[in-house]
């Protein structure tokens, strides 16, 4: 392998440094230009750094984000988060691998084309069960429409390469209006991108007086892409699930062109209310919205916007506009009026308490930091979100940059840190982009970097990214991966207060709790208070997902209950099923059952029903959801999660995960269920850090409220129909012989007999339910 | 200097001191693999947990600063527990064999392995020793044993057994024609008699370790002469009776009266020896049920009724073994009994509870996954079985050799410092509790001076740290993550490339048998 060309390598290296903490950057940028980690390269980084074998060989092994062998051209990541998996994407994956003929413990096909993999979760929700082809992202999949996806990928890279960069209009005083749209990464994952180009296209071409505007993402995924079209004169229109080809009429119906005479316009918005209301249109539904109807006003009205503040409105990147909506009055406060005391006593009275999960009150975190002595002190962001079915905090980077760097510039104020460093987790590209763009603009106009607005406190933040790794998410292995080693927690204390980031002192908090910081400073903590229950003030933001009829991100006032967000805002169960579960806090929390509906979402109540609030996932399940099959689900994410150092998680989860994978392969036995909770106990006591502490609630509350179903799969039955070992499928009576289902099924299990009733090879079905979903008449059941 | 309670008692430390360092100073230990002093704690293998008041769950105490005012418990149920399951999760991801498949079945549990190595490394003296401290008459068994051994002898997946039963009878016979056979050094007379009532083999056996702990013993049969089975059951081309007698020979030697033609019946019999000795062995080969029970016994189709971990009967200071409690007629099996038996005896004798022989802990690999052979193959003889030539008296020294070499070491290197074993013992943690797919079993060879097996390692880094300390160029780094990390050298390189300074000291810091010495066997002759 003596032809990998080094020279990137020593470019690289000389440009980011030769320091130990290096380690990740110089992978990732050696990951990035060749695909892969060539043995040699890593050699080469070791003869020209500090970096020993010892180090990079473990940390580049540690990361889910690199790749020891060369992979295909194209890269498939099939999302595994937990809206996809409840919807089928273990189907899919297989799909994928019998499709692009992947032999079995390989992931890239014979032709070198296309690579496959699993990831956490794309943050793509409700496009579940979602997959991205390199930068293309495709959802609401079904294995049968695998080589569709891919048919189309190879076209949309052909037409790519022709497709040229649509210049950016600067912003002029005489614009009419503005039109906005959200280009956050599942907002883009449904299309906005391609809708926004075509706005900027037809804008152009028509020579309105509008300007396209990028803006934080309004939530409202399940009505994504969504285009709101903001007049001048303070009037708004939103029209959701737009597609690029009626990015024309949407303009044209609201601004004057230049060259086009009434009489046109007239012609074109005629057209446009056709598109809009024909409901049999091309297939695709689309409608335009009103803030009064029905589901937006259920979606909207019991938000509180807080972290999200100005959703759907401002551009994320934009200083001036967040400058001109109240940015950087609270820092500005802090430094010039308040001393770090005043700060933490607004803090503790506005009893926020931190967002990641655990739910730690903030200002006593804030305090002792500020109270230990130290020259140096650092301050950390925990951008780090891993959780498969979560993708709070980076619509929170991705949309309100700004506000997050203003409260870690507050908390650093506040604990005396000249330094910081913000960690973002390998997936969102977008976010890191953004924030880094963030961070650059605010270095220049003085909000951070040396003497910050003229107070002379100096703050100075760095971007680090992650690699992949869920476990990275807890402090003390952030705290680590920062400095270049391997995400590995330890033993607490000492608090990374005391001992932190290279020894000294450091606050860490979560991406939602330094969002929410300046909020609390402008409008005062007895605001923030008002909101929510006795001991868990404020809002939290959700992501909600899963089985639901409108999903997507939520701010909500804590103290709600799981119904109202299922009901009220999710608008309830898509289809016509019942509402068994939602889960909520992945895979440290747990399943709560519908009949616990009336549980108030807040730290206390949600960990007193067995779960957690967690980073704050909610993936709502149906009956067709298993739920031995949930628990496995999450025990194979954490046990593949675990940094792999205590015995308990690292071999304890495995355990447990055997069990379950026996119960769902029906080879379950008597006293499983009892094994379970006996391991489930030992994991909670004995482990080291809080994945491995949490890591069994998943199962621990499924066996509490679901104990029936468990009993079932050690009687090797699925009451859900969700197990494959545990299920058929056959044809009923009701087959009208169109021979459909014949001609997908991807193993010939089916014969062709038109006009016939179909039959099905139980020996050679591979239970990928193909049969079922195209099956016209319903005719499939699976027992 | 922090002032804490452990266990209710009071200990004050240096700053910077860990609780287990407290703990020690009070005399407390607390069980510790992944942990050595002078080295960072990596809390992973959370053995050394403990309870530390409000603290929610279990700490491991080798990481936890000791602070003032602390409240901690090491030795609850809750703690005991865990620790047990901690070893059991270890247990179950640990892939090898404690001992070899022969030792496990051999009744008399014999160190064949070490035996082999022994011979193969022409330490005759030791070998025989080795024998002896589980087999009474080598000699003898190693003419009409069975040999279960043999049978699960790994080496026949592959050709044919190790000549296991040859090789012993090769040590035995070799030791007898010496000038000096080998006795074992015998404790100080502790005054105290025991009735040995048969002189089969296990009566023998039983007299045999009894004498070597200081205690008299007294062998009754009611036949003229000793050997029971033995000399009136077995033919003499089988069992040429010099031989026989020269083994028995040996076990007189050390103090054993005979008293011959003395028939041991009936009722009353029992008390007037339980009067005259001080404990009674029972070794009258079968019995039926009446007869025992007009002893006094209670007994069962099979015998004598005996609590199986003690061979205690239901009088209290009279055990019993042999044909006379299970009616197998194995020799081996009745050798095996005496031994152990007189484990129970020297307990009872000494005031100490009795609990029978000490259990060996045993982990199994079970059978061999595909390409495993060819892993333990590496470095072992390929060379045929060897049987001693047609109308020889067993193997010539070049024989037992050349067939020791054929033996594949299946045994573990550590197997009797490995602290995964020691503790699983001491916690009674069970091998195979949980059961799973096993991973393939690995051995690499490449390092001139040691064995790396990374299915028995337990991830606890120390090795690691050794390297690193030893400022070894490349050494070995964690490679992964979750339940697959493993250690290795970096970039795929070989052990020998890894450590190159370090390896001995990787593996004396091992707390497994994953780092090993190369060679295994025992000292010199």
């Amino acid at each position: 392998m003596s032809d990998v060309d080094l020279t990137f390598v020593e470019q690289t290296v000389e440009r980011i440094g030769t320091e130990k903490d290096k380690v990740l950057e110089i992978l990732q940028a050696i990951e990035d230009e060749y695909g892969y980690l060539p043995q040699e390269a890593l050699e080469r980084v070791c003869e020209l750094t500090e970096i020993t074998p010892a180090s990079i060989a473990g940390v580049s092994t540690f990361y889910d984000r690199f790749r020891h062998s060369p992979a295909g051209q194209h890269i498939v990541r099939i999302c595994i988060g937990t809206a996809c998996h409840v919807k089928g994407a273990g189907l899919v994956y297989d799909a994928f691998q019998r499709y692009l003929g992947i032999p079995e413990g390989d992931d890239t096909d014979p032709e070198k084309m296309f690579t496959i993999g699993k990831v956490a979760c794309l943050g793509c929700c409700m496009l579940a069960p979602a997959i991205q082809i390199d930068d293309i992202t495709y959802g609401h999949l079904t294995s049968e429409q695998v080589p569709v996806v891919l048919r189309d990928f190879l076209e949309q890279e052909r037409v790519r390469s022709q497709r040229r960069e649509v210049p950016v209009r600067a912003r002029t005083e005489k614009e009419l209006g503005e039109i906005r749209i959200c280009l956050d990464s599942s907002c883009v994952a449904s299309g906005s991108a391609r809708v926004y180009e075509a706005l900027e296209n037809a804008v152009k071409e028509t020579a309105v007086r509008a300007v396209v505007k990028n803006v934080g993402c309004p939530g409202m995924s399940f009505l994504a892409p969504i285009v709101e079209v903001a007049l001048a004169d303070g009037t708004s229109f939103r029209y959701a699930r737009i597609q690029p080809e009626d990015a024309r009429a949407i303009v044209l119906r609201h601004f004057r062109p230049k060259k086009v005479g009434p009489k046109i316009k007239n012609v074109m918005s005629t057209v446009l209310d056709k598109i809009l209301t024909d409901k049999a249109w091309e297939s695709v539904t689309r409608y335009s919205v009103d803030v009064r109807d029905r589901p937006v006003a259920g979606f909207m009205d019991k938000q509180v916007h807080i972290a999200t503040e100005h959703c759907g409105h401002i551009d994320p990147v934009d200083l001036d506009e967040y400058l001109s909506n109240d940015g950087f009055e609270a820092l500005q406060k802090c430094v010039s009026r308040l001393n770090g005391e005043e700060v933490i006593a607004e803090i503790r009275r506005s009893g926020l308490r931190g967002r990641g999960g655990a739910g730690f009150e903030t200002h006593l975190k804030w305090s002792w930091v500020r109270s230990e002595k130290s020259q140096k002190k650092y301050v950390v962001c925990n951008g780090d979100e891993g959780d498969p079915g979560a993708f709070m905090d980076r619509m929170i980077m991705e949309s309100y940059p700004y506000r997050i760097l203003e409260g870690i510039a507050i908390a650093a104020y506040v604990v005396g840190a000249d330094e910081g460093r913000f960690y973002i987790r390998a997936e969102y590209p977008l976010a890191y982009k953004r924030i880094s763009e963030a961070i650059e603009k605010c270095c220049e106009r003085g909000f951070l970097g040396e003497d910050i607005l003229g107070s002379g406190f100096s703050f100075e933040l760095k971007l680090v990214p992650g690699a992949g790794a869920f476990v990275c998410g807890e402090e003390t292995a952030l705290l680590a991966s920062i400095e270049g080693r391997r995400g590995m927690p330890r033993l607490r204390p000492p608090y990374p207060a005391v001992k932190g980031l290279w020894g000294k002192p450091t606050l860490i908090n979560n991406v939602e709790t330094y969002a929410t910081v300046p909020w609390i400073l402008r409008n005062g903590a007895e605001e923030f208070a008002k909101l929510g229950t006795e001991h868990s003030k404020g809002t939290k933001v959700f992501a909600l997902a899963g089985k639901i009829s409108h999903g997507g991100l939520i701010e909500v006032p804590m103290g709600i209950t799981i119904r109202e967000i299922i009901e009220d805002i999710g608008g309830g169960i898509a289809g016509e099923n019942y509402f068994k579960a939602v889960q909520v806090g992945g895979p440290s929390g747990g399943c709560v059952p519908a009949e616990l509906g009336h549980i108030t979402v807040d730290y206390e109540s949600l960990t007193e029903v067995g779960t957690m609030m967690g980073s704050g996932g909610l993936v709502a399940l149906d009956e067709t959801d298993c739920m031995v099959d949930i628990a496995r689900y999450f025990l194979q994410f954490t046990q593949n999660q675990s940094c792999g150092k205590c015995t308990f998680c690292r071999i304890g989860t495995r355990r447990m995960l055997d069990v379950l994978e026996q119960l769902c392969n029906g080879e379950g036995k008597r006293g499983d269920i009892e094994e379970l909770e006996h391991l489930a106990a030992m994991i909670k006591k004995g482990s080291l850090c809080g994945l491995g502490t949490t890591a069994p609630n998943p199962v621990l509350s499924t066996i509490r409220y679901f104990r029936s179903e468990y009993e079932a799969h050690i009687e090797k039955r699925c009451p859900a129909g969700r197990c494959k070992a545990l299920i058929t499928y056959s044809v009923t009576d009701d087959c009208i012989g169109c021979t459909i289902c014949a001609q997908h099924c991807p193993v010939g299990a089916i014969e062709m007999k038109p006009y016939e009733k179909h039959e099905i090879d139980t020996e050679k079905c591979v239970r990928c339910g193909t049969c079922k979903s195209v099956c016209p008449a319903e005719a499939v059941k699976v027992e | 200097m922090p002032r804490l309670t452990i266990d209710n008692r009071e200990v004050e430390v240096d700053d910077g001191a860990t609780v287990l360092d407290a703990a020690g100073k009070l005399g407390i230990e607390i069980p510790t693999m992944c942990f050595l002093k002078g080295y960072e704690p990596s809390t992973s293998c959370m053995v050394c947990v403990v309870k530390v008041e409000g603290r929610d769950g279990l700490v491991a105490s080798c990481g936890l600063p000791a602070e003032d005012g602390m409240h901690v418990e090491t030795a609850s149920p809750e703690i005991i527990d865990a620790r047990r399951a901690a070893l059991e999760l270890l247990l179950s991801d640990h892939v090898g064999d404690c001992m070899g498949p022969c030792q496990v079945v051999c009744p008399a549990k014999m160190d064949i392995p070490v035996m082999i190595r022994q011979i193969a490394a022409g330490q005759l003296c030791d070998a025989i020793e080795t024998v002896k401290r589980d087999i009474a008459l080598p000699a003898v068994l190693g003419r009409i044993c069975p040999a279960p051994c043999e049978n699960v002898c790994r080496r026949r997946q592959y050709d044919d057994t190790v000549s296991i039963c040859l090789l012993k009878r090769y040590v035995a016979d070799v030791d007898l024609q010496s000038a000096q056979p080998y006795v074992p050094v015998c404790k100080a007379k502790r005054n105290k008699s025991v009735a040995i009532i048969g002189a089969g083999p296990a009566g023998l056996a039983a007299a045999y370790y009894l004498l070597q702990e200081g205690f008299d013993c007294t062998i009754f049969d009611e036949r003229d002469e000793p050997g029971g089975m033995l000399r009136y059951s077995v033919g003499d081309d089988e069992l040429p009776k010099d031989v026989l007698d020269a083994e028995i020979g040996l076990i007189t030697k050390l103090g054993a009266e005979f008293k011959g033609g003395t028939r041991i019946d009936g009722g009353g019999a029992i008390d007037k020896l339980r009067s005259d000795f001080d404990a009674v062995f029972i070794a009258v080969g079968e019995v039926e049920k009446e007869q025992a029970e007009q002893m006094g016994f209670e007994a069962g189709p099979k015998g004598i009724a005996i609590d199986p971990g003690t061979y205690a009967t239901n009088i209290e200071g009279v055990f019993a073994g042999g044909d006379a409690v299970r009616r197998r007629k194995m020799a081996v099996r009745a050798v095996a009994d005496g031994k152990e038996a007189a484990a129970s005896i020297t307990q009872y004798l000494a005031g100490e509870p009795v609990t029978g022989p000490r259990r060996q802990f045993n982990t199994r690999m079970g059978k061999l996954l595909e390409g495993e052979m060819e892993k333990l193959m590496a470095g072992v003889s390929k060379e045929q079985r060897v049987l001693p030539s047609v109308g020889s008296d067993g193997f010539t020294m070049e024989q037992a050799r050349a067939e020791s070499s054929r033996c594949m070491h299946c045994d573990c290197r550590k197997a009797d410092d490995c602290k995964l074993r020691i503790y699983s013992r001491e916690y009674k943690a069970r091998a195979g509790h949980y059961k799973s797919e096993r991973r393939t079993f690995v051995q690499e060879f490449e390092h001139p001076e040691i064995i790396y097996e990374p299915g028995k390692c337990i991830d606890c880094g120390l090795c690691i740290q050794t390297a690193e300390q030893a400022r070894e160029r490349l050494g070995l780094t964690f490679i992964g993550r979750g339940f697959d990390v493993r250690v290795a050298v970096p970039f795929n390189k070989s052990i020998a490339d890894g450590l190159r300074e370090a390896a001995g000291k990787c593996a004396a810091v091992c707390p497994t048998g994953a780092l090993a010495i190369r060679d295994g066997d025992g000292g010199n002759c």
